[in-house]
């Protein structure tokens, strides 16, 4: 038996797919090559359970192939479970498709008629709706034209309006708040938390962490089928973005490893980036490239934390004088700094057969990203020896995000003459 | 009986997917609905031509004789025709929406149903206009007749379709048991014309009572014979509860295998 303050009950549910390696639907081919219709089973759910309040908001995120969407499908009934149970009070509205049933001929009217028919309102309840429907789409002018001289952007906003009123207790909802401009999306998140306020109970799919964080009070990270973690919304996401990024980041090492068995030449410089890319005639050569400060070996600095470039040159040709530059840039591709010796001196340096330039960056104020930083070496009158360029790459993070952009900038906000503490 | 009260709720969906499929079926031609009645009217032109002036069959009136049973046999063979086809044709719905999905299969054997209501429209002002006539206490069984149909149909279509969405030969596989199994019921030729000992087999076909009680009913203009209404109705009723045992067993993986 359900407990009462539950609407939904999730025990145990597996869900199992078979995926056919070559499927032949007719007769001939099901006589004929038998062997095609071998298959694998593939366990895309092993093991979930959760209970979701009434009148509580709950967000499944997880990455693509996870199987957030099948439980959603098993949660509307679209799908049913291998094993386990799911056990549901209230009615169910699901919000997995919009606009079913339209048909581009009939009005927008007859269309709000088959499509909230086709998702269980009978007659009676679609009178009631329909001008609070038409309303909300704000299609008013348009209502009675056929469907099909919609632009797609109002097509999708009053199917989305007979979805969104169909008054149900719960409501699954799976990625589909992409609906319309900022204008209407902003008029469906307050619609929604409006529904919430009334009671509803909400299950939300989506790869927006933003809405996520915006409407649910607890958040279900499913990774390979299980159930990872689950919690406050903002805890949750930013352990999952955490983790999403530490995954690409070794699948990035993995690729470096492998280019590192194709070239032994380049083992030296095994902690350059994958995106490196290498100009010059080399006559002077960049050996090696290293940051200070760098004990995680992630190359991770705080905003204002000093940062050290190390780089090691060799001499391939007689070369007395060089100029060394450094720039950074976000992975965005904007260039954000940029610096070099014969910019501070004016006149180049001499340089000897082997060494190693340092650039102290003391007053680092980059703000939280992604970032790539280039080395160069070039003549004094600008012939390129040796550039490296997304040699490293490194993060900025943050305790506390308290400015937006590309740098930090000292700044006192004073409102009405009255000075603004930092907190 | 959960499912009962389940489809229902959903009877505004019946009538919608109803109303488009008939709405849609004729639109952009010219003559548009009208079509639902030119349509038999014509069909029973070119019987009267082939039957009264070239094919004497020694039956008289054949057309109408022939008539009679047409239509109510094109109800049936389109609805298990059309009923293969439902659960497919509207995949992408039953992929995304959760419904009783009992309903595709009523929506579309309904909409064969009305078709062939709109046709006995044709039948009547034929039979009236003509002067053959109608016995009004016959007429009274047609509603009775009409809904065994309906119930059998419904059964037959509702294996049809849940089975179509497995395998997808049934579509073509079916168009040839539709047209054999029109030459093996009583339209074209009276029971009376089938050799005695093949008449336990005839009997074993559902639409044999049905199409001979309309024939009674419409043709001979008589109260048709109890006992085949009732042999009609409880193979009916086997039907329904046959069909919907297997889709209800069949629907379970229906998204998985479109």
């Amino acid at each position: 038996m359900m407990q009462k303050e539950n609407a939904i009950e999730v025990k145990d549910l597996k869900k199992k797919f078979k995926v056919y390696l070559d499927k032949g639907n007719d007769l001939k081919e099901k006589i004929l090559f038998r062997k095609r219709n071998q298959y694998e089973d593939r366990w895309v759910l092993k093991g979930i359970s959760f209970n979701v309040k009434k009148g509580e908001a709950v967000g499944l995120i997880g990455k693509n192939g996870c199987g957030k969407s099948t439980t959603l499908k098993m949660l509307s009934r679209i799908m049913y479970p291998t094993e386990g149970s799911i056990e549901i009070q209230g009615r169910v509205s699901s919000l997995l498709e919009l606009g079913a049933g339209f048909h581009p001929d009939m009005s927008g009217r007859e269309n709000i008629y088959t499509n909230a028919s086709i998702l269980g309102l009978t007659k009676k309840e679609i009178d009631n709706r329909l001008e609070r429907i038409i309303a909300f789409s704000e299609l008013e002018e348009f209502i009675d034209n056929p469907v099909r001289t919609y632009s797609s952007g109002m097509y999708m906003r009053l199917a989305f309006s007979v979805a969104i009123n169909v008054d149900a207790d719960i409501l699954l909802i799976d990625e589909i708040l992409a609906v319309g401009d900022i204008g209407f999306q902003t008029k469906c998140m307050e619609k929604l938390r409006e529904i919430k306020k009334e009671g509803a109970t909400i299950i939300i799919v989506s790869h927006a962490m933003g809405q996520i964080e915006q409407i649910c009070d607890r958040v279900i990270w499913i990774e390979d089928g299980k159930i990872k973690e689950e919690g406050i919304p903002k805890f949750i996401d930013d352990k999952y973005l955490a983790s999403m990024e530490e995954k690409r980041l070794s699948k990035v090492d993995n690729k470096k490893n492998q280019q590192q068995k194709l070239s032994n030449q380049e083992k030296q410089k095994s902690s350059w980036s994958d995106r490196v890319i290498r100009s010059g005639n080399r006559d002077v050569e960049i050996v090696d490239v290293a940051m200070l400060n760098d004990n995680t070996g992630k190359n991770i600095y705080k905003t204002g934390e000093p940062i050290t470039v190390l780089v090691d040159y060799k001499v391939n040709k007689p070369v007395e004088s060089a100029d060394f530059t450094i720039g950074i840039a976000r992975d965005d591709g904007i260039y954000c700094y940029g610096s070099g010796v014969m910019l501070d001196s004016q006149k180049p340096s001499s340089i000897q057969e082997k060494g190693q330039v340092q650039i102290q960056l003391t007053q680092n104020e980059l703000l939280p990203g992604k970032y790539f930083l280039d080395v160069g070496i070039q003549s004094a009158d600008g012939v390129l020896y040796d550039a490296v360029c997304s040699v490293l790459e490194f993060h900025i993070t943050t305790d506390r995000v308290t400015e937006y952009g590309i740098v930090s900038m000292k700044h006192i906000w004073q409102v009405d003459g009255k000075q603004i503490e930092k907190v | 009986m959960k499912t009962i009260k389940e489809i229902y709720e959903y009877r505004t969906m019946i009538q919608s997917l109803v109303r488009r499929d008939l709405r849609g079926r004729y639109k952009g031609s010219v003559l548009g609905f009208l079509w639902t009645f030119i349509n038999p009217l014509l069909q029973l032109v070119v019987y009267t031509i082939v039957f009264s002036v070239i094919m004497r069959a020694g039956i008289e009136k054949f057309y109408l004789f022939l008539f009679v049973a047409l239509v109510p046999w094109l109800f049936f063979s389109s609805s298990i025709m059309n009923g293969a086809m439902c659960v497919l044709q509207q995949q992408d719905m039953v992929k995304k929406i959760y419904f009783p999905r009992q309903v595709l299969p009523i929506a579309s054997v309904t909409s064969c149903f009305v078709n062939m209501l709109l046709s006995f429209v044709v039948i009547f002002a034929v039979l009236i206009f003509s002067g053959y006539g109608i016995n009004l206490q016959a007429v009274l069984y047609l509603p009775v007749v009409m809904l065994v149909e309906y119930i059998l149909a419904l059964g037959i279509a509702l294996i049809t379709s849940a089975l179509t969405v497995y395998f997808r030969d049934l579509e073509h596989i079916l168009s040839i048991i539709t047209m054999a199994w029109l030459y093996l019921t009583p339209i074209m030729y009276s029971v009376d014309m089938v050799p005695e000992q093949f008449l336990p087999i005839f009997y074993l076909n559902p639409m044999t009572p049905v199409i001979i009680v309309y024939r009674d009913i419409l043709y001979y203009k008589t109260v048709p014979e109890i006992a085949t209404l009732f042999q009609a109705l409880l193979i009916g009723i086997l039907a329904m509860l046959v069909g919907n045992y297997v889709f209800s067993k069949l629907q379970k993986g229906f998204v998985e295998e479109l």
